[in-house]
C-alpha cells in the first residue's frame, strides 16, 4: 500500500470516527430488555466491479458489571478478544474458569501474570459462576 | 496487496469499525447464560450472534430447509481477533511455496482464468455445532445446532496447483494458512496442515465463488480450502499461503487444538479422559430437525411434515429412521434423491398426530457403510456431537 493510499483510508477512518461518534449514545431501554431485537450497524462499501472488497465490522459488545476483578479482565482480556466469549458461557465452577484463564495465559499467549490470572478467574467466577464446588470440566482449545 | 500493507489497512479499518459504532453498543447484561441476539454483519442476513469479536454466527435453522444454504445466512466462525476486513484483488496473490520446484504466486483472476475449475455441493460443518447439548457442559462456542451449512463450492483443486509447482519428492503435509492474523505476537497463527495425499485427491479444493458467488469476507473472500466431508477447522478462510512440507506439520492448532479421544465416536468419560488423541477430522453420520419448528401447534387429526437434513463423511446417506413416540416406535422417512456425497441429504415424513399432547420427534441417520447416531456421547472439547436429536412438539 502506497503512503498516499495509507492517509486516505486513515483520513476516511477518522471521518467516520467523528460521523459516528456524533450521534447520542443509545445504550438504553433495549439493553435493559436483553436486547433481542437489537441489529449491529453494517456497511458494505465495494461494488461488484471493484477490485478492492472492503467491509466494516460491527462493534457489539457488552458492557460489565462492576466486580473484583475487572480492571484485569479489561486489561488482559479483552485485547484480543470481546468480553462476550464469557457471556456465552454456561455458568462454570471456579476450577473450570481458572484452567480457562491458565489455557488463555500459559497456551494461547495471553499476557497474564499468575496473580492477575487469579483476580480475572475470580470476576469471571463472580459474573457467570455455579455454586458449589464441583470440579467442573477442563477447557481444551480450538473449541 | 501484501501482508504488511493488508494489516497496516485492516488497522486502519479496525479504528473505523470501532468508531463507526461507538455509540451503538449494546449490552446483554442480565442475559449472561444464554443470549439469543439476532445480528447483521456486513454482507450477511440476521444470523444468531454467539460472539462479535471475532465473530461467531450462528445461522438460524429456517435455513436448513432450503438444500443449499444462502451464503448470507451461512455461519461464520473465526479464530483470530485480527480477521480480514479489506482485500484488494490486484494485489493479492495465493503463494505456493516451500517443497515444491517452481513457487508460484497466483492472482485470482489467474486462478479462474488458467486452471480447470470444479464445483462440489458439500456440508461445512463446524467441529463444535451442538456443543451447547453435551452434558456436562464444556466451555466453547456454546452453539445449538446452526454451525453447518450446505453450499455448492467452485473453484480448482490443489492437486492442480500443486502440479504447477511441481511438488518435490518426499513431501509429508501442505499447510494451508489465510490472512487473519493474531492480536498480539505471543499467539500462534490460525495454520492448518493436510497430508500431501489428501491435498492432492483432486476433491481438496480452493473455492472462488460458493452458490456461484463471491464469498462473503466472514466467509473467507477471496478463497477459502475446502476439505469435503472433513470438519470446518481445515476449511481456512481467506486462503492466501499453501506450503508443502518434507516433515510433518506441526503447530497449536493442530498439536494441542481440535483434537479428539482417540476411540469411537470421539467419546470419552468425564471422570477418565483419553490419553490419547488424534487430530479431528471426518465427519460423523448426523440429522438435523428442520421441521416442524419447536415452537410450532399442531393440530390433532392434520397432517403436517417432519423433515430434516442428514450428512456424513461422503460414504451417503441410505436410511433415516423417525419416531414420534420418544423411541418406542421407528419408521422409515422417505429420502429425496442426493445430490452429491458431499452434500446433506433431505429426508422427510408425513407425521397425523391423533391427539393433543406433548411428542418427542426422533430422528436416526445411517449411512452407506452402517454408521449410525449416538444414543449418547461426551468429550471434553464438544466436538462431533451426533446424539440422536429429541424434539418436544405440542399437539393442541
Amino acid at each position: 500500500m502506497t503512503k498516499k493510499t495509507k492517509t486516505l483510508v486513515l483520513a476516511l477512518g477518522l471521518g467516520v470516527l467523528v460521523a459516528g461518534c456524533g450521534h447520542p449514545s443509545n445504550i438504553s431501554k433495549e439493553t435493559a430488555h436483553g436486547m433481542a431485537n437489537a441489529r449491529m450497524e453494517s456497511m458494505i462499501d465495494s461494488k461488484a466491479d471493484n477490485p478492492v472488497h472492503t467491509v466494516v465490522m460491527p462493534h457489539d459488545e457488552p458492557v460489565f458489571p462492576p466486580g473484583p476483578g475487572r480492571d484485569e479482565f479489561v486489561t488482559a482480556c479483552v485485547v484480543c478478544h470481546s468480553p462476550r466469549y464469557i457471556t456465552m458461557q454456561p455458568r462454570f465452577s471456579r476450577s473450570t474458569w481458572l484452567s480457562e484463564v491458565n489455557k488463555m495465559k500459559d497456551v494461547y499467549g495471553a499476557h497474564i501474570s499468575d496473580e492477575q490470572a487469579l483476580k480475572i478467574t475470580d470476576y469471571l467466577f463472580s459474573i457467570n459462576g455455579k455454586a458449589g464446588r464441583g470440579q467442573g470440566p477442563k477447557g481444551t482449545y480450538g473449541e | 496487496m501484501n501482508r504488511r500493507g493488508f494489516l497496516q489497512l485492516m488497522g486502519v479499518t479496525g479504528v473505523a469499525a470501532l468508531a463507526a459504532s461507538c455509540n451503538r453498543i449494546n449490552s446483554t447484561v442480565g442475559t449472561l447464560s444464554s443470549p439469543t441476539n439476532l445480528v447483521r454483519f456486513p454482507e450477511k442476513t440476521e444470523m444468531i450472534l454467539l460472539t462479535d469479536r471475532p465473530p461467531q454466527l450462528e445461522t438460524p435453522i429456517h435455513y436448513f430447509r432450503q438444500d443449499l444454504t444462502p451464503n448470507e445466512a451461512f455461519f461464520v466462525r473465526w479464530h483470530l481477533e485480527g480477521i480480514p476486513t479489506s482485500v484488494d484483488l490486484r494485489s493479492f496473490r495465493l503463494n505456493v511455496s516451500g517443497h515444491v520446484r517452481h513457487p508460484l504466486q497466483i492472482s485470482v483472476d489467474e486462478l479462474r482464468s488458467q486452471f480447470e475449475p470444479i464445483s462440489i455441493i458439500a456440508v461445512n460443518q463446524c467441529s463444535g455445532n451442538s456443543r451447547s447439548f453435551f452434558e456436562p457442559r464444556v466451555p466453547g462456542g456454546q452453539w445449538k445446532h446452526g454451525a453447518v451449512g450446505n453450499a455448492k463450492w467452485t473453484g480448482v483443486p490443489v492437486k492442480s496447483i500443486l502440479d504447477r509447482a511441481q511438488v518435490k519428492s518426499g513431501a509429508v503435509d501442505v499447510s494451508f494458512n489465510g490472512l487473519d492474523v493474531p492480536p498480539l505476537p505471543s499467539v500462534s497463527d490460525f495454520v492448518k496442515a493436510l497430508s500431501i495425499d489428501h491435498a492432492r485427491d483432486g476433491e481438496v479444493m480452493i473455492a472462488y465463488a460458493m452458490n456461484d458467488q463471491a464469498l462473503p469476507m466472514v466467509n473467507g473472500f477471496p478463497l477459502r480450502l475446502v476439505v469435503p466431508g472433513w470438519y470446518g477447522t481445515y476449511w481456512v478462510k481467506a486462503l492466501s499461503d499453501i506450503t508443502v512440507l518434507p516433515q510433518p506439520f506441526s503447530n497449536f492448532w493442530t498439536d494441542k487444538a481440535y483434537r479428539i479421544p482417540n476411540a469411537p465416536n470421539g467419546t470419552e468419560s468425564p471422570k477418565d479422559l483419553a490419553k490419547d488423541t488424534v487430530p479431528i477430522n471426518k465427519f460423523n453420520v448426523r440429522s438435523i430437525f428442520v421441521r416442524p419448528d419447536p415452537n410450532e401447534i399442531l393440530h390433532p387429526g392434520m397432517q403436517t411434515e417432519i423433515e430434516g437434513v442428514a450428512f456424513d463423511s461422503g460414504y451417503g446417506i441410505r436410511r433415516v429412521e423417525v419416531s414420534t413416540d420418544g423411541g418406542a416406535n421407528w419408521a422409515d422417512a422417505r429420502l429425496d434423491p442426493e445430490i452429491g456425497k458431499y452434500s446433506w441429504r433431505r429426508w422427510r415424513m408425513p407425521w397425523t398426530p391423533r391427539n393433543r399432547g406433548q411428542y418427542r420427534l426422533m430422528a436416526r441417520a445411517t449411512n452407506a457403510v452402517g454408521e449410525t447416531q449416538s444414543k449418547e456421547q461426551w468429550n471434553r472439547s464438544g466436538f462431533m456431537w451426533n446424539v440422536i436429536q429429541n424434539v418436544d412438539v405440542k399437539v393442541g
